[in-house]
């Protein structure tokens, strides 16, 4: 029976503009680290384009593939926290907001395999996304001829991209608990913004590996020098929230009030 | 077998200290129809939502098709064709597409699908989504997904929303011939008091959360009968019966209903 419930959790994105519009928003990221580049590159024309050109030259970036991959990580860790809050606040909320959730409830199928196929196609969903917009940063790379290019910097590159790509999936569940218990997809939507700005604050302090929303910004170098491996108390929190995430959802589906 | 489709005992659900459900008692027997009347606000889909355990009783106990049921209940799902207030469908999906997913989600057979587009005369609809339909289709495929895989029993919340004359007409004929034919139980709500009139075998009315009276349509009509007679108005009385025919003029002119004279 799971199988079904997860092919028609994929059904349910049929002729949805969502995923394209997930997609267009991530595939604008490489294209705008690339303009940074450019600017930084061409320190004439970046002089003609004022503010822009002085910005770019003031956040002290080298063209070169490194710093490339730096940005890439960044917004990977970054942009896909917010970006993963409103997969999985759409994919939540939206049985609320369409007022479907209590079609879906009063099934012959646990509970608990919505929940658990919801989190699937997010993850799915957020792999995709992140698979093309990887190949497409690599390509623009590629196209721009930045220097320092190495396979192996390529490799521990891509490592670092999927690895912030995958600790902030870790973060999802708790935004599908908010969007389970707000029956909606606002709250979550918030929730996650405030938690990124706690994140920063956090992050400034000597809790930052101990609070999960600092984590990722810690991780990706939002907050200080970005660092090659965390603590194993941080990989701890992070398990932890992902499963108090999931259990928090699935008890919430389960046995509270699911008016709409 | 037990004779019982539904069960209720001392059923109550509070809301932050505002008592929609109190203690509410009533069985429902398997094959009939019962309507469940009561004005807005009276506690009928509260208590709808309690049977499907979407939402949790603050008291009492919920028997349906001789199985309790408690939240995250699944299982008796399967025999439970529904309806809960507003019909509501994936707006992106087509009506084929709708009920393709509670086909595999119930576990149907594939030419389920097709039959409940056919019953509910969907098929023109078939491949538009479920977004851009009339009120009265969204609430044809509402229906066409409580019926899809063949349940033993129905609760409908207002199962007429947003019809016209002619289709409730015929969803008051389906219902009827589902009940005699199939002995499908059904527990419909309304406030419309003609609708459940024209279709329930036994009502009960339920104000401000009480079950306040449970008859039998006959012995509910009879005691209507009797209090109009001395409550009415001739003009009243003259307004309902213009009520009536217009009603029958109009299914008449649409194609729908008898002819001049039939009735």
């Amino acid at each position: 029976m799971f199988g079904q419930v997860l092919a028609t959790e994929f059904m349910k994105l049929h002729r949805s503009k969502a995923p394209w519009a997930t997609l267009a928003v991530l595939a604008m990221m490489p294209l705008g680290i690339a303009l940074f580049m450019w600017i930084v590159r061409e320190p004439g024309r970046a002089a003609q384009l004022g503010l822009l050109g002085t910005k770019a030259n003031l956040a002290g970036l080298e063209a070169a593939w490194p710093e490339y991959f730096y940005m890439l990580t960044l917004i990977f860790g970054i942009g896909g926290m917010l970006l993963l809050a409103f997969i999985v606040a759409y994919l939540f909320g939206r049985e609320y907001s369409d007022a479907t959730a209590k079609n879906m409830l009063a099934l012959p199928v646990g509970r608990h395999w919505f929940a658990v196929a919801k989190l699937l196609v997010a993850a799915a969903w957020w792999m995709t996304l992140v698979v093309i917009v990887i190949v497409e940063a690599m390509a623009i790379g590629l196209a721009m001829e930045l220097p320092g290019f190495s396979m192996g910097l390529a490799a521990t590159g891509i490592v670092h991209v999927l690895l912030a790509a995958g600790i902030s999936f870790l973060l999802a569940p708790v935004v599908a608990w908010i969007a389970v218990w707000s029956r909606g997809e606002v709250a979550p939507i918030a929730f996650s913004l405030v938690m990124l700005a706690l994140g920063n604050l956090f992050g400034k302090t000597g809790w930052a590996e101990w609070f999960p929303y600092s984590i990722v910004p810690l991780l990706v170098g939002m907050v200080a020098d970005p660092v090659d491996t965390l603590p194993a108390g941080s990989y701890a929190v992070l398990a932890g929230t992902f499963a108090v995430g999931v259990a928090a959802t699935i008890l919430q589906l389960r046995f509270a009030d699911n008016a709409q | 077998m037990p004779d019982t489709a539904i069960s209720t005992r001392a059923l109550v659900k509070r809301y932050r200290g505002i008592t929609a459900v109190d203690a509410l008692d009533f069985d429902v027997r398997r094959g009939e129809i019962y309507g469940f009347l009561g004005r807005n606000g009276a506690g009928k889909t509260t208590t709808i939502r309690m049977l499907l355990g979407l939402i949790r009783p603050s008291g009492g106990e919920i028997t349906v098709l001789g199985r309790r049921i408690r939240s995250g209940e699944a299982t008796v799902f399967s025999r439970i064709g529904f309806l809960v207030e507003t019909a509501t469908s994936y707006p992106n999906l087509t009506v084929r597409e709708n009920l393709d997913i509670q086909r595999r989600l119930t576990g149907s057979a594939p030419r389920s699908v097709a039959d409940s587009i056919g019953l509910l005369r969907l098929g023109p609809y078939a491949n538009r989504r479920a977004g851009q339909l009339s009120l009265g289709n969204k609430q044809r495929l509402a229906l066409a997904r409580a019926l899809l895989h063949s349940p033993e029993l129905l609760l409908l919340d207002e199962p007429a929303n947003g019809l016209d004359p002619a289709g409730i007409v015929e969803i008051r004929e389906l219902l009827r011939s589902l009940a005699d034919e199939r002995g499908v139980t059904v527990f419909m709500s309304s406030h419309i008091l003609a609708e459940v009139a024209h279709l329930a075998d036994r009502i009960g009315i339920v104000h401000d959360g009480r079950l306040i009276e449970e008859s039998s349509r006959d012995e509910l009509a009879a005691k209507a009968r009797a209090f109009a007679a001395g409550a009415y108005t001739p003009e009243e009385r003259e307004l309902a019966l213009l009520t009536l025919d217009l009603e029958r003029y109009f299914l008449a002119r649409t194609g729908e209903g008898p002819k001049s004279g039939d009735a």
